[in-house]
């Protein structure tokens, strides 16, 4: 039967319409709003086209640039670790063993918490006086540091708040697609004689990779548009060493009440996160096999 | 005309045209608005926890229903500012940081409180506006005039202090007798008690706040005033880093070398807990401390507590700032919202908001005996206040951009040693002459 060239429009149309209303319509605004300056609280009638100058200013700002750098630094070393330990230990909870559930349980419990929070359980844990870092550190006889006072241990502050938070959304989708891998594959790798590392690197890992990909990439996103947690756990500081892009617009935007510029600058994320995103999918792209 | 002056003759203004009469009228003041809800927007604050204490009482008395919205301080602004955008908001009443008046009036987001007071159906014929301490007024309410955002010729009010404070020093009267010491009275003898507190006892010797952004800068400028400094000169050109600025900055790196650890990120909330955890021997802020000291839930130290005034430099200049509240011009009840906001401020309301652990707002009751002997630090807060100055931060619409985005990284780098005092200051005059130009000031 031959099937009406208006009938996939049908079914996709709702959702094709409701995909450009949520997600094209406010990049078209950031877009359009990088071209005014505007003011929060003040009527839009009264913002002031200034063609250029907001992207021009954002491009030649040097702490666009910093904080950009610090982003870059940021998602590199916090979505390796991420991937690498979630990966591990979906490895590890694979197979059923004694309190699997239990342990799938604990690993996915920190992504559930809001960011808010999680930000401030760190920043009490990191707590010079009376964090818990430090009293642990104590036991061993290291002296108590000014986690979020040193510029360097605050950046592996917000690592680690990142890596803890995020690590069981890796953890998560690696355990799902390694449940679906064909279970006859790993029996004939098995008679052949491959060893364990054998059949993780040569036989699982390649043949979820494509699930390996997306997650990279969902996780690369965030990593750059990550925003509370930092918020509240250092506020960009000391100095601006920890002031990533998401943190430096939320500034311009709310505090230096440049809407346009932050509009500007977002446009720069945008096309910084797109250009990952395209890198993590030429690794494997689901979509181009599926064709 | 004096600046004490003008403040006094704005509200005989305010009040000798407009005050109502007729005793019969404060009986029905509430009546037409009962059963209407004021949305209310306040800060997680010490002063407002206080004032949630006594807030059930207005409803019981008026009829008026109070919903609050309560947010972290930093989260506040974003929240009004995109509400009184709209062309009817959901606030009716705001409580607003000092810093933030000179914008909301300069995008006129707020009512001039003129209108409300010399309303006799709403004015409250027993309130005595200059009862109301006159620096916290002028500091807090007062928008126009020569500098824009204090008295002078061409200043309206805007809004009423609640939550104002100035800056004392209180310290550890047991280990200041232990070791036979007196409080500074002077910043020299202030900058030897520093180490000297530290070597004897161990703990660090003053709680500071030290994050990034804006709570460094707060900090600095706790000493940038009493050394002589300010940011700008008469012609808004930059000067904080002259001789004053680095001298305070320099004294506020020592603070961080002797004070509790990780000082450079600590908030207001952290240098109170060092403090009221026994960290810290001293501490130099705000007055909202008080209410917090003898309260034993929060507080280790309660009972060894004595204050003084903030010790003296070139010349004396306490702290003025804080909170105060404002009715959004988009407010849908915004009479209701001004009942509000003059039952809070009121004599007797301001002694029961004291009573519950916030500060006061009023001379009345600062003067009140029996809160007094409640708390003895007021007697010290009045003689503070004397000192307060009104132009202790230039509160001009764009001060929260140089606050938090320029002087707030470079005094935090500061703070970290990643730059010298001369060399973070000197950096900062260009990003600060920038965004004053961007701001079309003549510089």
């Amino acid at each position: 039967m031959r099937t009406s060239p208006w009938i996939p429009a049908f079914y996709l149309g709702p959702a094709v319409l409701i995909m450009v209303a949520a997600c094209l319509y406010p990049v078209l605004s950031a877009f359009q709003l990088g071209f005014f300056d505007w003011s929060m609280g003040t009527p839009w009638s009264d913002a002031r086209w200034v063609g250029l100058d907001s992207f021009v200013s954002a491009l030649s700002d040097p702490r666009v640039w910093s904080s950009l750098w610090t982003t870059l630094q940021f998602a590199a070393v916090s979505v390796s670790v991420e991937m690498v330990a979630g990966i591990a230990l979906a490895l590890a909870l694979e197979r059923p063993v004694r309190g699997t559930a239990f342990f799938r349980t604990l690993f996915i419990l920190p992504m559930m918490i809001a960011p808010i929070a999680v930000g401030l359980a760190w920043r009490y844990l990191f707590d010079a006086q009376f964090g818990l870092v430090n009293a642990v550190l104590g036991l061993f006889g290291i002296a108590a540091r000014g986690w979020l006072a040193d510029p360097t241990l605050a950046f592996a502050a917000i690592v680690v708040a990142d890596i803890w938070q995020w690590t069981p959304f890796v953890f998560i989708m690696m355990v799902a697609a390694l449940a679906n891998v064909d279970a006859a594959v790993i029996e004939a790798s098995r008679i052949d004689g491959a060893k364990w590392w054998q059949m993780t690197f040569m036989v699982k890992l390649p043949m979820v990779m494509h699930v390996i990909a997306i997650t990279l990439m969902m996780r690369l996103i965030d990593a750059f548009r990550v925003l509370e947690v930092i918020y509240v756990l250092t506020f960009g500081g000391p100095g601006d060493s920890t002031e990533i892009l998401a943190l430096h617009i939320y500034k311009t935007a709310f505090v230096g009440q440049q809407l346009g510029a932050a509009a500007a600058i977002s446009v720069l994320l945008l096309v910084v996160v797109v250009a990952l995103s395209w890198g993590a999918l030429r690794l494997s792209n689901p979509l181009k096999n599926d064709r | 005309m004096k600046r004490r002056d003008f403040v006094k003759s704005s509200a005989m203004t305010v009040f000798g045209a407009g005050l109502p009469v007729h005793g019969a009228l404060a009986q029905s003041r509430y009546a037409r608005y009962a059963g209407q809800t004021v949305t209310f927007s306040i800060p997680a604050h010490p002063h407002y926890d206080a004032m949630l204490k006594i807030l059930p009482e207005f409803t019981k008395e008026t009829g008026i229903k109070v919903d609050v919205d309560k947010l972290a301080m930093g989260r506040m602004k974003e929240k009004q500012l995109l509400e009184m955008a709209k062309s009817q908001g959901d606030y009716d009443l705001v409580s607003y940081v000092v810093m933030w008046k000179g914008e909301y009036v300069a995008k006129n987001l707020i009512h001039p409180l003129e209108r409300f007071f010399r309303n006799s159906a709403l004015a409250d014929p027993a309130y005595d506006l200059k009862d109301i301490i006159p620096i916290y007024l002028e500091n807090l309410g007062m928008v126009g005039g020569p500098k824009g955002y204090l008295a002078g010729p061409g200043a309206q009010l805007y809004g009423l202090p609640y939550g104002a404070e100035t800056s004392v020093l209180a310290y550890r009267r047991d280990i200041f007798a232990k070791h036979n010491l007196q409080p500074p009275g002077n910043y020299d003898d202030f900058a030897k008690l520093l180490r000297v507190l530290k070597d004897k006892e161990g703990i660090g010797a003053l709680a500071s706040r030290g994050q990034a952004g804006h709570q460094c800068v707060h900090a600095w400028l706790l000493h940038l005033n009493p050394l002589g400094g300010s940011i700008f000169d008469e012609e808004w050109k930059v000067r904080f880093n002259d001789q004053a600025g680095v001298k305070a900055l320099k004294f506020l790196q020592e603070v961080v070398a002797t004070g509790p650890a990780g000082i450079p990120a600590y908030g207001q909330g952290e240098s109170n807990t060092a403090f009221l955890q026994g960290q810290a021997a001293m501490y130099l802020d705000s007055t909202s401390l008080a209410g917090l000291v003898n309260d034993p839930s929060k507080s280790r130290i309660a009972g060894k507590v004595s204050w003084a005034l903030h010790p003296m430099g070139t010349r004396r200049a306490s702290q003025s700032g804080g909170l105060g509240l404002a009715i959004p011009k988009n407010a849908k009840n915004a009479d209701a919202g001004f009942l509000l906001m003059q039952w809070l401020t009121s004599k007797a309301q301001d002694k029961a908001c004291a009573r519950a652990g916030g500060t006061p707002v009023r001379n009345s009751t600062m003067l009140d005996a029996e809160l007094v002997r409640q708390y003895p630090e007021f007697i010290t807060f009045r003689e503070a206040l004397k000192y307060s100055n009104p132009d202790w931060r230039p509160i001009i619409p764009v001060w929260d951009k140089i606050n938090v985005q320029a002087l707030g990284v470079g005094i935090s780098e500061a703070l970290t040693g990643r730059k010298t005092a001369e060399a973070a200051l000197n950096d900062l005059v260009g990003p600060v002459t920038q965004i004053m130009r961007e701001a079309n000031y003549k510089v």
